[in-house]
């Protein structure tokens, strides 16, 4: 390993991007047919038709080999000194599955880790490769944000089986210049443990382990309080956008492109409109994909640098809430990059 | 009050204006849980008025509702 530049003119520069879903797709009326709901319901209370799910077997990290390796085409370099991957659904509790992910994609014997923010586990990636970067452990890493969501959701609770899904997305950060097109901007990040109890999968870990072997009926699923988590999320999403924007030395009437974390249509709606964001710039693939959790900023990326949405040139800002509760912000011009 | 109230809830929200009466509840108006934050958010950003989505989810009319606004210093 070798650090030929001086660790503090580092930045981490987007190299890369790509985005994998299922092919398995499960509409409104598929939902409809077990859960008391509509298409008509879903559509106006969450602005998503469609959401992609793992087929019987598929794991989050099958998500995960086929987003990362899209990045790493995208970045027209196969090799990252080291993979990070952002998960709530991990394959099982131990090991992490990043390895797994690593090895698969010819990448055996580099550091591979997971990092747990939940939905926000992008914004942490994005932070953690952006010190592996200026620690000098790695010239390049590859950041997946992958989750298998619809195996946590009750599929019998209205509330969360409409909106969370499954999919993938990935980019490349290499070591390069702060002045350069896609060096990562100040991130800004936050947890309030106070409110842990908002967003949880109560059974699994070690408190219901050590106190029974067998889980009360239902907590081994997702379980949200939807009203309580739409105000945090608001409130969070924006005060950290602005925060992000303030110390890249933007402004908000500057941003060109808005990439919230695709929780609910409505969410993103009174984001950007305390943001005072136009429609026109808010990047959104909610209606297609659902809720993906920590894949949902990077499979929005990708998809909308795919088709056109995003631009190189384009002053983006990212911001994303979730379980933690957790949430974050950041900002980059985006790059010249092909599409993955 | 009610006035400022019906605005926000036939715009925004895409209430049909003459369901919207005193008397009417949110359920009335096919709004959700959420809609109640959408509207504590509105209310704070358009009229400065702070309510929580837990105080106007206790009001049992939108007339009860317009009335909780204006004491927190809406204007009229």
């Amino acid at each position: 390993m070798s650090t030929t530049e001086p660790v503090e003119d580092r930045a981490a520069v987007l190299a890369g991007v790509g985005g994998w879903v299922p092919p398995h797709v499960v509409t409104n009326d598929d939902l409809s047919a077990h859960l008391d709901t509509s298409d008509e319901w879903i559509r106006t209370r969450t602005g998503i038709r469609t959401r992609h799910r793992v087929s019987p077997g598929m794991a989050t990290s099958d998500l995960a080999v086929e987003a990362g390796r899209r990045a790493l085409d995208s970045s027209g370099d196969d090799r990252a000194g080291a993979v990070v991957l952002a998960t709530t659904t991990p394959d099982r509790i131990c090991p992490a599955t990043a390895p797994d992910v690593a090895a698969r994609l010819g990448l055996a014997g580099v550091p591979a880790f997971d990092v747990s923010a939940v939905c926000t586990g992008f914004l942490y990636g994005l932070a953690t490769a952006a010190g592996l970067i200026a620690t000098g452990v790695a010239e390049r890493v590859l950041l997946i944000g992958a989750d298998a969501f619809t195996t946590i959701v009750d599929p019998t609770d209205r509330s969360t089986a409409v909106i969370f899904a499954d999919g993938a997305g990935a980019v490349v950060l290499r070591a390069g210049r702060p002045e350069e097109p896609g060096a990562l901007g100040p991130v800004v990040l936050g947890t309030d443990g106070t409110l842990s109890h908002l967003i949880r999968v109560p059974a699994g870990g070690s408190r219901q382990r050590s106190l029974a072997p067998t889980h009360a009926p239902g907590e081994q699923f997702f379980q949200m309080e939807g009203r309580d988590t739409f105000r945090h999320a608001v409130d969070r999403m924006a005060t950290a956008s602005r925060q992000a924007v303030a110390a890249a030395g933007w402004s908000m009437g500057g941003v060109d492109r808005l990439a919230a974390h695709q929780a609910n249509a409505r969410i993103l709606h009174a984001v950007a409109d305390r943001l005072g964001i136009p429609a026109e710039h808010q990047l959104s693939n909610i209606a297609e994909v659902g809720n993906t959790g920590a894949a949902s900023i990077p499979l929005l990326l990708a998809q909308s640098a795919a088709d056109g949405g995003l631009e190189a040139g384009h002053r983006t800002l990212l911001t994303a809430f979730g379980g933690g509760l957790a949430w974050g912000a950041t900002t980059l011009t985006w790059p010249k990059l092909s599409a993955g | 009050m009610f006035t400022a109230l019906r605005d926000i809830l036939v715009g925004p929200f895409k209430v049909d204006p003459e369901k919207v009466t005193p008397e009417a509840t949110l359920e009335q108006l096919g709004l959700d849980s959420l809609s109640v934050v959408e509207l504590s958010l509105i209310l704070e950003k358009d009229l400065g008025v702070s309510v929580t989505d837990d105080e106007l989810l206790q009001t049992p009319t939108i007339g009860a509702m317009a009335e909780l606004i204006g004491e927190r210093g809406a204007p009229v």
